[in-house]
C-alpha cells in the first residue's frame, strides 16, 4: 500500500483549489475515517439509551461563550437571527422531551485572525453534542472516555487500511480504549506552564499555547476540570463547595494536538442563570425564550461537545484540522 | 397667561413644563445636535467641584529640578518637561486621550471624524462610543461607511503618530446584542490596531452626566422604529389637545401602566421626536469582577478599560475592576458628559470628579479622568491626585467645531504648553512625578500621599 503524506511541512498547508482537495487521497482517506467515527458515534449513543434529535442551525441567539468569535447574523423576516455557535441552549430544552440526546451539530463561528495559524480553528465546523438529565460531571466523563475509546477501537478494525494510507501510528490509538484518561484542575495545569516559563493567566482559558504546550507532554488524552468563572458562558454550573469555579472539562488529545471537547454541568437555576449572563456580560432580554423554558423549569443535566473535525485530525494524525473537512472555512480565508 | 407671580420660586421652569411637559426634563431640544450639554457652574461662576478649589502649590526645594539638571548639564526649562507616558496599556504622547462622544448628533460625522483624525495625529488614545456601532452602523457596507465606527477608525489610523496612541471601543450592556467588541477583534480592518498593541475595549458602566442611567440620544421615528428591538424608546413630544385627555407622560415609566398607551399613540405619530434610553446595566461586584475576567479571556490581545460613573462606590468599583485584570479605569465626573441628559441629573446626580479622586485615594491601578477638562490646571490637579491622564470630551468637539482641519491640534498645543509650564513650576518633569504634595486644599480636605 501507498503511503501518503498528510504532513507534508511542519508550516500550516493551506487547502489547494477546491477540486484538488477533494480529489486529494488524503482528503479521501481522511473522511473515509470521519463517516466510520460518525456510524460509529451514532451506534455507541444509540446503544446507551440516546435519541438523536436534529436541533435548529439558526435561531434568536446562540451560544455567546465563544473566545472572542463574532457570531453571524441573518436576518430572518425583519428578525436578526443567528447561526448556531453551539447547540447548547436547545440541548438543555430539548431534555423537557428525552433525558438522553444527542445531535451532530454544524456551528458556524468567525473566529479571530490569529485563529488562522492555530491549525486546529475551523470558522465552520461540527460538534457530537451529548446532554444527559440528570447526569453529573463524572458521569459524562466517563461517557466521554468511552464513547472515544469505542470509536477508535471501531475505525481501527474497520479501515485499517485508511491509517496505513496515511501513515498514522495506530499504536498510540489503540491505547485510547485502555482505562480512563488522566485529570488534572485548571489550578494545576495553570501551575505547570508556569513552571515551564508560559505565562497562563489563572483567571482564564488556557490559551492555545499553553494547551498545545500541556498536549505534548501526554502520551495519552486527559482532561482539565474546574476552570474559573471569568472564562466560560453562563451555562457551565458555577461549583457550590468552590464558588468561582466551574464543574467543567475539557478533553485535551495527547501529541500536541491540543481541545477536542468541552463539557459541564449546566445551569438550571433560573435566578442563578440571570445573574450568569450579567457576569458574562450578557443583556438577558435577547434570551427570552430560552429563559422562558428555565422559568418554568429544566432538568438538571450534564453534557458536552466533541468537535468531528478536531477528533478525526487527532484520530487520522493530521497536521492540520481543515483537512478533516471536505469544504474547510479557514478563519479569514475566503472559501466555498 | 394669568397675573399669578412666584418670583421666590423657579416659575419659569414650571411654567416650562406647564406648557411642554416630559420634555421640559430636559434642554430646549432645538438645541439638540448644536449645543453641547453638561451641569452648569454655579452662579458665582466657580464650581462646586472641590477639584477647583485645590491650588497648585510649587515649592523652593526642588530635588527633581537637580536631577534634571545633572542630566541636562544646564538649568532645565519648562521645555525639558516629558509629558509621554502610558495611558492603559498604550503609549500616548500626552496624558490626554479623546472620550468618547458617543452617537449624539452633536458628534456624528464630520466632528466626530475631525476629532479622531487629529487625535491620531496627536499619538493620543481615542474612546469610540459605545452605541456609534448600533446608530451610525459599523462601516464594511458602502451604505453606512460614513460616520460609522470603522470610518473613525480609519480617520485616526490614517495618520497615526507611529508608535503612539491606540482605539479603544466600548460596549455597553445593549450594545452586548450586536458583539461590538467581537466584530472589531475579528476584522480585517481592525487587524493591524490589534498587531500593534493599539486596541482596547471599554466596558462602559455609567458615564459622568447621567449616573445611573444609560445613555441617551434623541431620533427621528424612522431610525427609533429601525432601534425599536433593541431600545426602550419613549417618545418625548408634549402633551396637547390633540393628544387628547390621557395627556400625561412619564419617562421613568417601564411598567406596563397608561402611560404605554399614550406613547403608543405618539409613537405612530411621523413627526414626533422618540427619545432612545439604553439600560445602565445591572453590576455587582461579582458582576463586575467576571465581567473584566471574561473580557481578558475572550480577547487575550486587546487592553481591557472600564468606565466608571461618579457613584459614591467608585473606589470599591475601581479596586475590583483593577484587580479582575483592567488596564485602565476611567472615572467620569458629574461635570462631564456630551450627550443627552435629563437636566435634574446633570446639576444633581453624581460625584463631582475632585470627590472620586478623593474617594479613590492612591489608585492600584491606572486612572483616567474626565469632566469639565480643557485647560493645564483641572488636568495638573487630577494628575497630582493619582490620574495618569485626562479626557477630552466637550472640548474636543468645540475645538473641532471651532477649525475642523486643526482645532483639537491646537486646543492641545496650548494645554500642553500650560502642562509643561506648570509641571516645571512644581519642580516636576515627568508625569509620574506629580503627587498629592503638589496640591493644596482650603479646607483641608485632603492628605497628600
Amino acid at each position: 500500500m501507498t503511503q501518503l503524506s498528510a504532513v507534508p511541512t511542519r508550516e500550516p498547508a493551506t487547502p489547494g483549489s477546491t477540486r484538488e482537495h477533494l480529489s486529494s487521497p488524503v482528503t479521501s482517506a481522511v473522511l473515509t475515517i470521519q463517516s466510520r467515527m460518525l456510524a460509529a458515534t451514532r451506534s455507541f449513543l444509540s446503544q446507551h439509551g440516546f435519541t438523536e434529535v436534529l436541533l435548529p442551525i439558526l435561531g434568536p441567539v446562540t451560544d455567546p461563550g465563544a473566545r472572542g468569535a463574532k457570531q453571524v447574523d441573518i436576518d430572518y423576516y425583519g428578525h436578526r437571527y443567528k447561526l448556531m455557535t453551539s447547540a447548547i441552549l436547545y440541548k438543555q430544552a430539548s431534555l423537557t422531551m428525552f433525558d438522553k440526546i444527542y445531535c451532530i451539530a454544524p456551528n458556524v463561528r468567525l473566529e479571530p485572525l490569529d485563529t488562522t495559524v492555530t491549525s486546529r480553528h475551523l470558522a465552520e465546523f461540527h460538534q457530537i453534542d451529548v446532554e444527559m438529565a440528570g447526569a453529573s460531571r463524572d458521569q459524562v466523563m466517563r461517557l466521554v472516555e468511552d464513547l472515544v475509546g469505542y470509536v477508535t477501537t471501531k475505525v481501527l478494525a474497520d479501515v485499517a487500511e485508511e491509517f496505513e494510507r496515511l501513515g498514522r501510528d495506530i499504536q498510540t490509538l489503540a491505547q485510547l480504549s485502555a482505562g480512563p484518561f488522566g485529570r488534572r484542575t485548571h489550578t494545576d495545569a495553570v501551575a505547570t506552564l508556569r513552571e515551564l516559563g508560559h505565562p497562563q493567566n489563572p483567571d482564564g482559558e488556557i490559551d492555545w499555547a499553553g494547551e498545545a504546550m500541556l498536549s505534548r507532554l501526554e502520551s495519552r488524552p486527559f482532561f482539565v476540570t474546574d476552570y474559573p468563572k471569568g472564562s466560560r458562558g453562563f451555562y457551565d454550573r458555577e461549583n457550590p463547595q468552590r464558588p468561582g469555579f466551574l464543574r467543567n472539562f475539557d478533553l485535551i488529545a495527547a501529541e500536541g494536538y491540543g481541545e477536542l471537547c468541552s463539557g459541564s454541568e449546566r445551569e438550571h437555576d433560573y435566578a442563578a442563570i440571570i445573574a450568569r449572563m450579567r457576569e458574562t456580560g450578557e443583556n438577558p432580554a435577547k434570551y427570552a425564550w430560552y429563559l422562558e423554558m428555565v422559568r418554568e423549569g429544566i432538568p438538571a443535566s450534564a453534557g458536552f461537545g466533541i468537535g468531528v473535525e478536531r477528533l478525526t485530525r487527532y484520530i487520522a494524525g493530521l497536521d492540520a484540522v481543515w483537512q478533516a473537512c471536505a469544504y474547510p472555512k479557514i478563519p479569514g480565508v475566503v472559501a466555498p | 397667561m394669568s397675573h399669578l407671580r412666584a418670583s421666590t420660586f423657579p416659575e419659569a421652569a414650571v411654567r416650562a413644563r406647564a406648557r411642554t411637559g416630559a420634555p421640559a426634563a430636559f434642554a430646549d431640544s432645538e438645541e439638540y445636535g448644536r449645543a453641547l450639554f453638561g451641569q452648569t457652574p454655579a452662579d458665582n461662576g466657580r464650581l462646586t467641584d472641590w477639584l477647583e478649589d485645590l491650588r497648585l502649590v510649587p515649592p523652593v526645594f526642588v530635588p527633581h529640578r537637580l536631577d534634571k539638571l545633572i542630566e541636562l548639564g544646564r538649568e532645565p526649562t519648562f521645555r525639558d518637561v516629558d509629558l509621554s507616558t502610558t495611558i492603559g496599556g498604550f503609549r500616548s504622547a500626552l496624558p490626554l486621550y479623546l472620550s468618547a462622544f458617543g452617537s449624539t448628533k452633536v458628534a456624528s460625522v464630520d466632528l466626530g471624524l475631525a476629532a479622531s483624525r487629529q487625535a491620531g495625529w496627536l499619538g493620543i488614545p481615542m474612546v469610540v462610543g459605545e452605541n456609534v456601532l448600533r446608530v451610525n452602523g459599523f462601516g464594511r457596507d458602502e451604505e453606512d461607511a460614513e460616520g460609522s465606527m470603522l470610518a473613525r477608525i480609519r480617520a485616526y489610523a490614517d495618520g497615526a503618530l507611529d508608535g503612539y496612541g491606540g482605539v479603544v471601543v466600548q460596549q455597553s450592556t445593549e450594545d452586548a446584542d450586536a458583539e461590538v467588541w467581537n466584530l472589531v477583534y475579528s476584522d480585517p480592518n481592525a487587524h493591524h490596531l490589534l498587531e500593534t498593541g493599539r486596541l482596547a475595549f471599554e466596558l462602559k458602566v455609567g458615564q459622568g452626566a447621567k449616573p445611573g442611567l444609560g445613555g441617551m440620544t434623541l431620533l427621528d421615528p424612522v431610525s427609533a422604529a429601525r432601534l425599536a428591538d433593541s431600545y426602550t424608546m419613549v417618545p418625548v413630544g408634549a402633551a396637547s389637545a390633540v393628544d387628547g385627555a390621557a395627556g400625561y407622560e412619564l419617562l421613568d415609566d417601564g411598567g406596563g401602566s397608561a402611560a404605554d398607551g399614550v406613547g403608543g399613540q405618539r409613537a405612530a405619530q411621523p413627526d414626533r421626536t422618540v427619545l432612545r434610553c439604553c439600560s445602565p446595566g445591572t453590576f455587582t461586584e461579582e458582576i463586575l469582577r467576571q465581567q473584566v475576567r471574561l473580557m481578558r479571556n475572550n480577547f487575550p490581545r486587546a487592553r481591557i478599560w472600564v468606565k466608571l460613573p461618579p457613584s459614591r462606590d467608585v473606589r470599591a468599583a475601581a479596586v475590583v475592576a483593577w484587580q479582575a485584570g483592567a488596564d485602565a479605569v476611567t472615572v467620569d465626573g458629574a461635570e462631564g458628559g456630551t450627550g443627552w441628559a435629563p437636566t435634574a441629573f446633570l446639576e444633581h446626580v453624581g460625584l463631582p470628579l475632585g470627590e472620586c479622586l478623593r474617594r479613590i485615594g492612591a489608585p492600584e491601578g491606572c486612572l483616567l479622568v474626565s469632566g469639565r477638562m480643557w485647560e493645564g490646571s483641572r488636568v495638573t490637579k487630577s494628575l497630582a491626585l493619582g490620574a495618569s491622564a485626562a479626557g477630552l470630551g466637550r472640548a474636543a468637539l468645540i475645538a473641532v467645531d471651532a477649525d475642523p482641519m486643526c482645532g483639537l491640534v491646537n486646543l492641545v498645543e496650548c494645554l500642553a504648553l500650560e502642562l509643561r509650564m506648570l509641571f516645571s513650576a512644581l519642580g516636576k518633569y515627568c508625569v509620574a512625578a506629580l503627587s498629592g504634595e503638589d496640591v493644596w486644599s482650603p479646607d483641608g480636605g485632603f492628605e497628600p500621599r
